[in-house]
């Protein structure tokens, strides 16, 4: 039997993430969207120009939208069945003391959702990158070596006792690459979807190394379950 | 028949099993898990957990949905409305019997 000393609800909401899916998707979206914008200001003319952050903006509707529909389909076809499948409570209150007490932990019940995720991590990314969609950025070229760092503490920080943290040196990789840019100069086009493509591409390469390695300790199953009764 | 007597006659028996606690326990956390998901958490065997699940379904507390996910066959289990209350109500009134004089802890 598995540990239980953590509560199941939280044990669920964990399972949600053990695949990497969701940084995978949320990271191709970001990337997508910062070779959009990148294209955009590359092709069209000049008055234009400065409508790319409707790019964004359609960008992450449509993924607030479409994320968990995506994700279903991603772990149904790739991951499911080799740890099981469980949808996890939703960030809704609801009374759940009484499970609490019952599995024996001592603190306050945990939060028990996978809503979390887009709390913590995909508006933690959409306010950080925000003075670069809009026009007017007040940092100029110094925007990504101060931001993304902040960005990469914040993630760590706020998704610490969550249940998908990330490794502290994970966000320090972060941190550096934003870095780099206090030295390599960026032509004026690539500037704005820049820390888009940053976060985008750190959250694609840890979504990567947790699929894989998940696909590595659950191999298939070689008989699938079903009910006799 | 003293009073906590009559209360603890009056606990479910259908939820007072070890096997079907869990079952309820870990189905009252989530919004649904499927049959895998179930036997890997609660460390059941294929038949011990069908025969459980049997018994909870009958009682009317799980819902039983088989269905695909890709090609793959999928057996979702939730509580139902009646299933969630019988639990809340067990739970409610177990913690009762242990919070009274006399109990450890």
């Amino acid at each position: 039997m598995k540990d239980t000393s953590v509560s199941y609800g939280r044990r669920a909401a964990s399972y949600w993430f053990a695949d990497g899916f969701p940084e995978i998707l949320f990271g191709l979206a970001l990337v997508i969207m910062a070779a959009l914008m990148f294209l955009w200001r590359l092709y069209l003319p000049k008055p234009w120009i400065r409508f790319d952050w409707m790019i964004v903006a359609a960008g992450f509707i449509l993924y607030y939208l479409m994320e968990r529909r995506v994700l279903d389909f991603l772990k149904s076809h790739f991951t499911y069945p080799r740890t099981g499948y469980v949808q996890p409570p939703e960030e809704v209150p609801r009374p759940v003391q009484t499970v609490t007490t019952l599995s024996l932990r001592p603190g306050p019940p945990a939060k028990e959702n996978v809503t979390s995720f887009q709390w913590r991590t995909v508006m933690l990314v959409f306010w950080f990158c925000y003075p670069f969609i809009l026009n007017g950025n007040p940092l100029g070229r110094w925007a990504v070596p101060v931001l993304t760092p902040a960005l990469a503490i914040t993630l760590f920080a706020v998704n610490r006792r969550s249940e998908h943290p990330y490794r502290w040196w994970s966000a320090l990789i972060l941190g550096l690459t934003g870095l780099v840019f206090v030295w390599v100069d960026v032509p004026a086009s690539l500037q704005r979807p820049l820390p888009l493509l940053l976060a985008g591409g750190w959250l694609l390469a840890q979504g990567g190394c947790t699929l894989v390695h998940y696909l590595r300790a659950n191999p298939y199953p070689r008989a699938p379950e079903g009910v006799r009764a | 028949m003293s009073q906590r007597a009559q209360q603890i006659a009056q606990l479910d028996r259908v939820i007072h099993e070890p096997a079907r606690l869990t079952i309820m326990l870990i189905l009252y956390g989530v919004s649904e898990a499927d049959f895998l998901y179930l036997q890997r958490e609660g460390g059941f065997t294929q038949g011990n957990l069908s025969g459980h699940l049997a018994k909870l379904e009958e009682a009317g507390y799980v819902e039983i949905e088989k269905k695909f996910k890709g090609k793959v066959p999928l057996t979702v289990c939730r509580l139902t409305g009646a299933g969630k209350a019988a639990f809340s109500g067990y739970s409610q009134r177990m913690l009762g019997l242990l919070k009274s004089d006399g109990s450890p802890g």
